[in-house]
């Protein structure tokens, strides 16, 4: 197609205006029925809302992805509602430093602070957590036992991945919740719908969450260990053409986030899509190793972050249209995950899928997920630890769970579950 | 300046070959790419993350290329399909003179 598309020329009538106006970008509720109509007829449309062109399809979601010399991650972190520059000015007095250094950047600075990051976060040091992340799982199923009814979000899902970051990052006698709650709070800031007054009084508790980051680097320096600050120190060597100090504290407040707040919405969302078809529990009961298949699907089907964003750095064409520089690309990476192009009926759950891998739950190209390996492994954990301890354990069916979201994030808030039969 | 062409062929699981060319300095897995080879998923685009780009190269090729850094090894100890004597990544195989005339076996599955 040779003219380039303006979004206020899409006329009224022609179904991808209509998705634009139907598509709610911070409503789970139906979502996924939706991506599947997208996906056969509209592939890429524009969502007014937010000002984003939405891409549903497979092959076009990979192809942005892959592209990093057309389209930067730039806005993937960029807040949906700009912040006040009042708040702003705010953190800027108060030394808020933060800065993009991965998730958010392009190379050659991507390439650069990646490299260090490789160094602790690679499959191989993942994998050496297993006896301790094993431990954790098995002590917080412990405390479960017993019980007639508990919340799964409450006791376990929620806090389990923030233990986890915690060896990562080697911080011990702090409360996750406390985390939790700062996370929850910067995920609301970047990719959610805030009022002005949730962002302005946010700043206390922002400025708390950046200095709690920075004073766990400045305790590495006196006392390292092998956890990933201490890592990034000494790969940064005192020399700031490699790494700076302050994008190594920048790393380290990312992290707090990306190593759980995901974590904690996919395994809620997992066990939750498995505990609603008890004929697949009984399965993974009765042979535990379709567990880590049923984990790839889970991601499959059902993973934590929906979407990721992009922004092209030229004109380009996709999905039949061309737009121009400077366009946001909402990537629907829970639509992609499910395209009948590679996953024959993607919209259906099959813990026995051959080919459940091949999704799109941890991105694809150079910014692919670096906590793949953990994250699995503590799904995995989670689902072999519940189903040896709660063979019998079932919905309570009669307390409907709420699935809560943010443009880019999906999980359920609570999940109340029978343990016993 | 003008980059030197390398030939060289894939050969897939179910024994389809296919002949392509690259640039000096592209890495096997950006060939395979840009090529639309099937097997060589490479989700991480070449960052050494993933794993999924794992291939097995001839002998001679094998011997005549650069060696894998201490990181591919590593990576190596986690690949899917079974790691053989001529294991590599094919994101950190650069096309060079010992690639041309090369056969890339790719493995049944990357996952
Ligand atoms: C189920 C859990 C998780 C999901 C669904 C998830 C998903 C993602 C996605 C979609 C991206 C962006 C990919 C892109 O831009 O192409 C990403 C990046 C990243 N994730 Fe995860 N993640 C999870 C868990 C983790 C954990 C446990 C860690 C750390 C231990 C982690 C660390 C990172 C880092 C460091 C990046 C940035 C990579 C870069 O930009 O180079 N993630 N993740
Ligand atoms: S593409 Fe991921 S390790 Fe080679």
């Amino acid at each position: 197609m040779a003219t380039q598309l303006d979004p206020a020329a899409i006329p009224v009538g022609c179904p991808m205006h209509a998705a634009g106006e139907r598509f709610q970008p911070f409503e789970h509720d139906g979502m996924f029925e939706q991506l599947a109509e997208y996906r056969k007829d509209v592939p890429i449309f524009y969502a007014p809302q937010i000002d984003y062109w939405v891409v549903s399809r497979r092959e076009d979601v990979i192809s942005v992805l892959r592209d990093h010399e057309r389209f930067s991650a730039s806005v993937a972190t960029q807040a949906v509602v700009p912040w006040p520059p009042e708040l702003l000015q705010f953190l800027a007095d108060n030394g808020f430093t933060n800065e993009s250094v991965q998730v958010a950047c392009d190379p050659p600075r991507h390439s650069r602070v990646r490299s260090h990051v490789q160094g602790f976060l690679n499959p191989k040091k993942l994998q050496s957590f297993e006896a301790e992340v094993r431990q954790l799982v098995q002590s917080y199923v412990e405390a479960m036992k017993g019980k007639d009814t508990v919340d799964l979000v409450d006791a376990l899902t929620y806090e389990l991945p923030a233990m986890t970051a915690f060896l990562l990052l080697g911080v011990k006698d702090i409360d996750p919740r406390r985390i939790k709650a700062w996370t929850e709070l910067r995920v609301k800031l970047m990719h959610g719908f805030p009022t002005r007054e949730e962002q302005m009084s946010a700043g206390d508790d922002l400025l708390d969450f950046w200095r709690f980051s920075c004073d766990l680097v400045e305790q590495r320096k006196q006392n390292p260990g092998d956890d990933y600050p201490s890592w990034l120190l000494a790969s940064r060597g005192g020399d700031d053409e490699k790494l700076t100090e302050n994008e190594l504290k920048s790393l380290v407040f990312a992290l707090l986030l990306a190593a759980h707040e995901t974590t904690s919405n996919a395994s809620a969302n997992i066990i939750l899509e498995l505990l609603r078809r008890p004929d697949d529990w009984a399965a993974l009961v009765a042979d535990p190793s379709l567990i880590p298949n049923a984990v790839e699907e889970g991601f499959r089907f059902c993973s934590s972050v929906v979407s990721w964003r992009r922004v092209a750095k030229e004109d380009f064409e996709l999905g039949g249209v061309s737009l121009p520089a400077g366009t946001k690309l909402l990537l629907s990476l829970a639509s992609a995950s499910r395209d009948e192009s590679v996953h024959e009926n993607g919209d259906v759950f099959d813990i026995r899928r051959k080919n459940a891998r091949s999704h799109l739950a941890f991105g694809n190209g150079i910014h692919f997920c670096m906590g793949a390996p953990i994250a699995r492994m503590q799904v995995r954990m989670m689902l072999e630890e519940l189903t040896k301890a709660f063979p019998d354990m079932s919905l309570v069916n009669d307390d409907p769970v709420e699935i809560v979201g943010v443009l880019t994030f999906r999980g359920p808030s609570r999940l109340p579950v029978r343990l016993y039969a | 300046m003008e980059s030197e062409k390398i030939k060289f062929t894939f050969l897939s699981a179910d024994g389809t070959r296919q002949q392509v060319v690259g640039a000096a300095g592209e890495t096997v897995m950006e060939v395979a790419y840009a090529n639309g080879i099937e097997g060589i998923t490479a989700e991480c685009g070449g960052s050494m993350s993933c794993g999924t780009c794992h291939v097995y190269l001839d002998e001679t090729t094998f011997a005549q290329a650069e060696a894998p850094s201490e990181n591919e090894v590593d990576m190596l100890d986690i690949v899917s399909s079974e790691r053989r004597p001529t294991s590599r990544l094919s994101c950190q195989i650069k096309l060079s003179a010992a690639l041309s005339g090369a056969e890339v076996t790719i493995p049944e599955t990357q996952f």
